[in-house]
């Protein structure tokens, strides 16, 4: 028995290590500026990739841009995913079950597909070539994740702590802001998690329908990886991971103040 | 009633009109552009010249058969070493270890760098060769295998597969999680087995979830640019890689050829569609 638990941990190590150590290389390689081949180990350490990176042609003014689609994105997917959850979630009507599946469709389809048929429509519309038409269409991606996740969050709470509340005398906006909202909490933070990461990482869309004008983070960083330059690729790679994990770190945060804020006033999600 | 029903319609119009608006105005777009229907650059009449001329193509035949086998092998892989880490990680009994959060890192780097990182471990220069230099096993870069942009999309399936893992576990153990723990207990005090208790209780009940989840990740790395893009060979493109390159043809005429391409695409995950309803049908049986 004690043999076999060992086993078990020994396979959980080798698989996590796994997934972890070629990240690791990123880190090694973007501190790297000459490491041929077949040496172990690097020539030498030093920042050089990273000081190109920072020091590239408006940066900042790309990151920013990029962050401030990600957070529209996030936002907007947010918004119009709350009332369409919860109408999935709490109430029943027929054509329920179709536009369940409706949702999930865009995930299973090639996005590939679905960008080049819109193409002409979007440069019709206007569309095409800039910061609108990107934060649009990547609402199509988005969308049916934070749905599903909502959807399963409305559908454990139902909407019986709002009727109460109704009962109670609470208007409208009472009943969403101090029943609704704090009750999904937990699922739209996990939900804006996810969306900000999908939107973020987004490349294609980006530069199909951004027509290479939208620059996006990953718009700059993907020439680098395309021509296998390691140093500049993996440097880019790693701010990447380091801002996406500051990005979802200060929502964690945030959800934690708003508890703490929220301790006495509202029930606390089971 | 109707003022209810209003409601219910007036919540789900954004909803709508973002996924029926551009997603199925963009499908139905592609869909006449592949009939040869695209009135904007001057072509008025249907016809069915374009699937056969794309269907004839050896290259697309390879191409779909390419894009089917890394997509098979990186699910295949990806949903069984996903499933036995989600095992694993449920019979252990320090629920409180760093590997709970440790296994998710890749589902927040995109596949660009998930591409990279591939890259810099496997290619014939990377830190594999290295290593086997070292021990003596190779004596030029050339000696190592082709691991990346090769004919048989090692590279991509690699890449798929660290990126899928944490996916499936995500997935699998929150499902494994939320079975009845009577029933593996009720097994094993009858003198069940582990293994019994997995492949008879756990394995079943979850096969369904499990089984979605196959088809979401297939499904994805079937569709998707990027990775095949960027370590793929050149010869078989991917399907996806191919359509986009045939869309950046100068020659606007051309857009039908693409087109094809993306309704082959698109055909083949509506089937992937009515496979994941069919499996959902059998989740909400079990409930």
């Amino acid at each position: 028995m004690k043999k076999n638990k060992f086993i078990c941990e020994f396979i959980i190590k080798i698989i996590i290590l796994s997934l972890i150590i070629p990240v690791g290389t990123l880190i090694i390689w973007s501190f790297t500026a000459r490491w041929p081949w077949p040496h172990m180990k690097p020539s030498g350490f030093n920042i050089g990739s990273i000081e190109y990176v920072f020091k590239s042609n408006n940066f900042f003014e790309v990151l920013f841009h990029s962050l401030g689609i990600s957070f529209i994105v996030t936002i907007l997917t947010n918004l119009i995913s709350i009332p369409g959850a919860k109408a999935i979630g709490v109430y029943d009507f027929k054509g329920k079950e179709l536009i369940k599946t409706l949702i999930i469709v865009p995930i299973i389809v090639p996005i590939v597909a679905v960008s080049m048929g819109i193409h002409v429509t979007f440069i019709k519309a206007g569309l095409a070539n800039n910061t609108l038409g990107v934060i649009i269409v990547q609402l199509v991606v988005t969308l049916p994740y934070s749905m599903k996740i909502l959807i399963s969050a409305f559908e454990n709470i139902k909407d019986k702590f709002e009727m109460q509340g109704q009962v109670l005398g609470a208007n409208r906006f009472q009943q969403f802001r101090y029943i609704t909202l704090p009750l999904i909490m937990p699922s739209l933070i996990s939900s804006s998690s996810l969306v900000f990461v999908i939107s973020f990482s987004q490349y294609f869309l980006t530069l199909l329908i951004g027509g290479g004008r939208v620059i996006t983070y990953s718009m700059v960083m993907f020439p680098f990886i395309q021509s296998g330059d390691r140093s500049l690729g993996s440097a880019y790679g790693i701010i990447f991971i380091i801002i996406t994990l500051a990005v979802l770190f200060l929502l964690d945060i945030m959800t934690k103040t708003y508890y703490r804020m929220e301790k006495y006033t509202c029930p606390k999600s089971k | 009633m109707i003022n209810r029903k209003m409601k219910i319609f007036f919540m789900l119009l954004p909803t709508l009109l973002i996924i029926g608006g551009i997603f199925f105005i963009g499908i139905l777009k592609g869909f006449f552009i592949s009939l040869g229907y695209f009135p904007e650059v001057g072509l008025e009449k249907f016809t069915l010249y374009y699937y056969k001329e794309v269907i004839k193509d050896k290259a697309f035949i390879d191409s779909l058969k390419f894009s089917l086998y890394t997509s098979f092998w990186s699910a295949s892989i990806g949903v069984l070493v996903g499933v036995l880490l989600a095992y694993l990680l449920l019979e252990k009994k320090n629920k409180e270890s760093i590997d709970y959060w440790l296994y998710k890192i890749p589902v927040i780097i995109p596949h660009t760098i998930g591409a990279l990182i591939i890259y810099n471990i496997f290619s014939q220069t990377g830190i594999l060769s290295r290593i086997l230099n070292y021990l003596n096993l190779i004596d030029d870069y050339n000696d190592f295998f082709q691991l990346v942009y090769d004919t048989h999309g090692i590279g991509i399936i690699l890449t798929y597969i660290w990126k899928e893992i944490p996916f499936v576990v995500l997935v699998v153990y929150t499902v494994l999680k939320g079975i009845n723990t009577k029933l593996s207990e009720a097994a094993l005090n009858l003198g069940a087995s582990k293994r019994q208790v997995f492949f008879h209780i756990l394995l079943p009940l979850a096969g369904p979830s499990i089984m979605g989840t196959f088809i979401i990740i297939f499904a994805f790395s079937f569709g998707s640019f990027e990775v095949p893009f960027l370590l793929g060979p050149t010869n078989p493109r991917a399907l996806p890689v191919k359509a986009y390159i045939e869309y950046t043809n100068p020659d606007l005429r051309h857009r039908p050829y693409s087109m094809v391409i993306n309704m082959v695409l698109s055909a083949i995950s509506f089937i992937f569609i009515i496979m994941y309803v069919k499996v959902f049908k059998k989740i909400s049986k079990y409930e």
